[in-house]
């Protein structure tokens, strides 16, 4: 190890971060948290004792206990059940809201950073317009065309977001592209596509990584506010949005109610990001 | 000479933006179910007679084609002229007037207030070890992840029910900005402190923040010197954006507090089907993104040079 | 403290007793007083915060819908009004008559009232008003309707009109008693649409003062008041100076508001708060059910698969309504099995068609010929699921609503419905209905007297109104029914009126064309310092007239 790298680390270390390949706790965490998350969004039914979608009005309300884990929503179903279940429904939305998004963003942003003047003008302006409209504007908008449903709502998330990561991803080509690293590659006589490869989509991917998956917590995030405003999934959905607004009429009486669903979002906003950085460290270095 | 050249360019976007804004929101409007002319006569299910719809109709052009129509519209843009509210009844421009103000000052000081906590917790963590890193790290995470709804919601049962500190809806006054602000601001400042410390910690890792701590300057230094300007780059271009996202959350919190403003007035005016006055606030939103845009591109120039040269 | 009085001679008895009651506080001997014993005090500032949309309008000519009638209760007034028996009372008009062939009213109004702006009340000024609602320019829907069989008007003298109809009208009072057909001053009328949205005159206890958009309508107090309606509790001016009437969309917000004192009064109260401000001391509870039709679920009978009477028959055994009501709503609502609301005095209920009964169900199911069920369990027929769809406005089925229909959708699965619930916005919702893309809906009625059965269940209401909008979402079309509800629409003796009612009812219930839930729910909470407030019994739009503010 040499004294740069050694001196790097122990910066990085202080970033909550350790050295480049070990896996610390809060990564081992994380996993074990995503791995949790993914197997109750493939394998429901194994972790989860009730059926999502069984009422049973008597039981209204019940605060948790052994019976229920996480308590009982106002039809007395079970809340541990409906948000196991909920999670292949949470995630996709989160995770397809954000392939949609960066997707598009990857497009427009690498148009704009790699093309000719002109091309970047184009998009540049393309962005800002879609920037300019709120992102709620735009997915009311289209919520009220397409009306409400769990492929609008993601259409609509990842619609709203995508000029956020086309924007970042611009910068970040633009500023790699003008830096010293890249101009001498270039004067080294490197073909576009080598320089394209090597340097700038490594550097520039960077904080989309961050973004990204920051943005599965966001997505769903955003899809509950859409659910607040009356425009998410139809119930019964299992889904955390739509569970976490419907559960807020009875914050008060029923704290478990939005808390479980809530703390499964921040989970699942927590667990991608540590390992988004985590992977990030290791397609940098 | 540059900098003239560069003021028209910029004005000739902004321009450009507005325009194609106005075209979006015509034809999308357009595109949602349902007829304008009841919108205009008291909304969906008023039992308007034939001869009320077709006298609106006739008042408002709406049986002309949508092609005219839509030059119409541009026509009374370009005078200044934002129309009469369909569900209202009043003039846009003067609708707006109202309810601008409110909401400006609720996005303004929502975004100072995420910018100090998430430069607080960002810095906090860059100087004061692992602990206090992984802690902000999870504070900043939980933020980003937290819906403003349920935020809202929250805030108001412990500092308004149950400690009584604050009031829970708008009272004119400043004590009652203060659970809005907050409710924007944390979200915000969870997203940006994230963004933030990256920069920083890559900052702090490049090779001339490690030559200035081979130079003997303190951590303290290197951060305030180096890291500290090279983490508001990013902030910086994410702040039109995050003026943006203030206008979206801005719906649901003017909602739950019960405040005039942009964001309420946005929510309504979609589900009225009310074109003029989606027009007038995505219009507004609009003008107010690019000025903000235009400031963060300045002030994207004086922190890192390298930009200004593209 | 006595129920409100009900006529001048009650209101005489009640000064008295206020009177006496004073006098012993005052001679020292004041046992175990009861509330009463506090006489109002004048003055004072009241919040009131709705949970209503904020109008577009405060004109309830225009359009006109329910937040509309709200706030325009506190400044215009209609001709009658109705007590709590639901017998028409004298308000701006003291006296009327029906001609013998039932083709025309004669109506007397009170000759010193003025409107705010000092035109004089006269037969003119409702001349006026009557034309405005007719008028297509004015845009008024449930006023135009109300007077669908008005012909026109002549003056008879200073304060007399005769209204003429095209037919006779049992329901003409009733719906004059609404406060879409309030009387406005003629001259204000003649003001832009703009001017008189923003500041309409009346005759009322209060008048607009300033409309603060999205925020707040302040009102303030009429000083030269003079005509409160025959039940009123007391003469002249109102108690209260002024009155802040705020919009608070959220209802949490609406309940922290009013427990910190921020706000009086507040509507639109959900069930779980009712339930939670049992416990609190300082606030009390008005329930006010809306007349008109009861919350029900109207059974599309126009289309598959609800054409066949088994299916809707099944359906209404297949779901639980009871333990959903008794879980969600937390004994603040009563379970309806009628058309018309319980205030209505003509209403008829059929409890015993209403049972949980799913047996029963999965056998006229099977009856009916959807005998196979498909891997999820639903019943199919002809290789086609048993599915219905279900829009549900946001803006008008509150959460509890909203997760009652989620129950049903629940029990009706277990038989063999595959419900889907489909949340939108008011628009979209029209826009469902008046496509026909709807097997159940649900939509709240109101208006005064049976007379709303007409409006729901005539197979003229299958017809769409210009702009898509019908009102008999269940699609029944039954010529006996039709001539019952004509009938009853013309019939002026109220025994025979009652009876047409009731035969018409029972073919609605027996039919299974809806199933009734509960009234139209109108909660109210308020701090226990406001005294004398009460809802007008025509559409139970609260009034502030005798409301005062105790220490």
């Amino acid at each position: 190890m040499t004294l740069l790298d050694s001196t790097r680390s122990r910066i990085r270390n202080r970033g909550a971060h350790n050295g480049n390949r070990r896996v610390g706790a809060v990564e081992f965490i994380a996993a074990a948290v995503a791995l949790f998350l993914l197997a109750a969004a493939l394998f429901p039914s194994w972790l989860a004792p009730y059926q999502p979608l069984a009422i049973n009005p008597a039981d209204a309300f019940q605060a948790p206990s052994p019976d229920h884990w996480f308590g009982t929503d106002e039809s007395g179903r079970d809340i541990y059940s409906r948000v196991i279940f909920g999670a292949r429904e949470s995630l996709l939305i989160g995770a397809a809201a954000t392939a949609i998004g960066v997707g598009l963003a990857l497009v427009l942003g690498a148009l704009a950073g790699l093309g000719g003047r002109l091309l970047d003008f184009g998009v540049g302006r393309l962005l800002e317009v879609l920037f300019a409209l709120p992102g709620l504007l735009l997915a009311l908008v289209f919520i009220a065309i397409a009306g409400p449903g769990v492929v609008t709502t993601t259409v609509a998330v990842g619609l709203s977001t995508a000029p956020g990561y086309a924007r970042i991803i611009r910068g970040q080509i633009i500023q790699v592209r003008s830096s010293a690293m890249v101009e001498a590659a270039v004067v080294l006589g490197r073909s576009r596509a080598q320089v394209l490869r090597r340097h700038l989509l490594p550097n520039a991917l960077a904080p989309v990584f961050v973004i990204g998956t920051l943005g599965v917590g966001q997505a769903v995030v955003w899809a509950a506010s859409l659910s607040f405003l009356g425009l998410g999934e139809p119930p019964p959905a299992a889904e955390w949005g739509a569970m976490l607004s419907a559960g807020r009429t009875y914050l008060t009486t029923a704290w478990w109610m939005t808390f479980f669903p809530g703390l499964f979002i921040v989970l699942t906003a927590a667990a991608s990001t540590v390992l988004g950085r985590g992977l990030q460290r290791r397609a940098v270095s | 000479m540059a900098a003239a050249r560069w003021l028209l360019f910029k004005a000739l976007g902004a321009v450009f933006v507005l325009w194609a804004v106005t075209t979006l929101i015509f034809f999308g409007i357009r595109m949602i179910p349902g007829d304008p002319a009841e919108a205009i006569l008291g909304g969906p299910g008023s039992q308007a007679s034939a001869e009320a719809l077709a006298q609106v109709r006739a008042d408002y052009g709406l049986d002309e084609p949508l092609l005219v129509q839509y030059f119409m519209q541009l026509g009374r843009l370009l005078q200044g002229d934002l129309g009469d509210s369909y569900s209202m009844q009043v003039p846009v421009s003067s609708l707006l007037a109202e309810q601008l103000p409110p909401t400006l000052v609720l996005a303004f000081l929502a975004l100072v207030l995420a910018w100090v906590v998430a430069l607080a917790l960002a810095s906090w963590s860059m100087l004061s070890g692992r602990g206090a890193a992984v802690i902000s790290s999870g504070l900043e995470i939980a933020g980003a992840a937290v819906p403003h709804f349920w935020l809202a919601t929250v805030l108001i049962v412990v500092f308004s029910v149950n400690l009584g500190w604050l009031p829970p809806v708008n009272t004119g006054g400043v004590d009652g900005l203060v659970l809005p602000v907050v409710t924007l601001a944390l979200p915000l400042a969870g997203f940006l402190g994230q963004v933030m410390r990256e920069s920083m910690l890559n900052a702090a890792t490049s090779p001339f923040a490690l030559s200035a701590r081979f130079r003997g300057e303190t951590e303290r230094g290197v951060l305030f010197r180096h890291s500290l300007r090279h983490a508001a780059i990013p902030g910086i271009a994410l702040s039109g954006w995050a003026f943006g996202s203030l206008i979206s959350g801005a719906v649901v919190v003017e909602t739950i507090f019960a405040r005039p403003g942009l964001g309420r007035t946005l929510l309504r005016a979609v589900t009225d089907r009310d074109i003029p006055l989606v027009t007038g606030v995505a219009l507004v939103a609009a003008l107010a993104y690019v000025v903000v845009m235009a400031l963060s591109d300045i002030a994207e120039r004086l922190a890192d040079p390298r930009v200004a040269k593209r | 403290m006595p129920i409100l009085p009900r006529s001048l001679s009650a209101r005489f008895s009640t000064a008295v007793a206020a009177a006496a009651a004073t006098a012993l506080l005052a001679s020292g001997c004041s046992p175990a007083e009861p509330e009463t014993s506090q006489s109002p005090v004048s003055g004072g500032h009241l919040v009131y915060a709705t949970g209503d949309a904020e109008p577009t309008c405060l004109d309830p000519h225009v359009g006109g819908n329910y937040p509309q009638a709200l706030v325009s209760t506190q400044y215009l007034e209609p001709l009658v009004s109705l007590n709590k028996e639901g017998e028409i009372i004298p308000w701006l008009a003291t006296d009327w008559k029906e001609s013998k062939d039932g083709l025309s009213w004669t109506i007397t109004v009170r000759d010193d009232v003025h409107f705010t702006d000092g035109v004089k009340l006269n037969a003119k000024a409702v001349q006026a008003n009557i034309e405005h609602l007719k008028d297509p320019a004015t845009g008024s829907s449930t006023g135009y309707l109300a007077l669908e069989k008005v012909t026109g008007t002549e003056i008879v003298d200073e304060d007399t009109i005769r209204i003429n109809l095209s037919e006779p009208d049992s329901a003409l009072l009733e719906s004059l008693s609404q406060p879409w057909l309030a009387i406005q001053s003629p001259k204000a009328l003649k003001r832009s649409k703009e001017k008189n949205c923003q500041s309409p005159v009346g005759t009322g206890p209060f008048k607009v003062a300033d409309w603060d958009k999205q925020n707040s309508i302040t009102l303030v107090r009429n000083e030269d008041y003079n005509s409160p309606p025959a039940d009123a509790a007391h003469q002249g001016p109102a108690y209260l100076e002024k009155i802040t009437w705020r919009f608070i969309p959220d209802s949490a917000s609406r309940y922290a508001a009013l427990q910190s004192g921020e706000v009086d009064v507040i509507d639109n109260v959900q069930p779980d708060t009712i339930n939670a401000a049992r416990d609190n001391e300082s606030i009390e509870h008005l329930n006010a059910p809306r007349p008109g039709a009861s919350n029900r679920i109207e059974l599309n009978s126009g289309k598959p698969p609800f054409n066949d009477p088994l299916v809707r028959e099944a359906f209404v055994h297949s779901a639980n309504v009871n333990a959903a009501i008794s879980s969600l709503f937390f004994d603040t609502a009563e379970r309806s099995y009628s058309p018309l609301s319980s205030v209505e005095e003509l209403g008829y209920s059929a409890p015993d068609l209403f049972t949980y009964n799913p047996e029963k169900a999965n056998k006229l199911l099977d009856k009916a010929g959807w005998d196979q069920r498909d891997e999820q369990g639903y019943r199919v027929k002809n290789g086609k699921r048993l599915s219905l769809k279900f829009p549900v406005s946001t803006n008008q089925s509150i959460p509890a609503e909203i997760s009652l229909f989620e129950q049903i959708q629940a029990t009706a699965k277990k038989v063999g419905f595959d419900v889907n619930l489909e949340l939108m916005d008011l628009s979209s919702w029209y826009g469902a209905l008046a496509a026909n893309e709807y097997n159940l809906v649900s939509a709240p009625y109101t208006k005064v007297g049976p007379d709303v059965l007409r409006i729901l269940y005539h197979s003229d209401g299958i017809k769409p109104a210009p702009s898509g909008y019908f009102a008999n979402l269940s699609q029944l079309d039954d010529p006996k029914l039709d001539k019952l509800l004509t009938e009853a629409g013309r019939e002026t003796d109220p025994k025979r009126r009652a009876e047409l009612y009731e035969k018409a009812q029972k073919i609605i219930l027996n039919g299974y064309y809806i199933l009734p839930l509960y009234d139209q729910q109108n909660h109210f909470l308020h701090r226990s310092n406001v005294e004398g407030f009460r809802a007008l019994p025509t559409v139970s739009t609260p009034t502030f007239y005798d409301t005062w503010l105790s220490q």
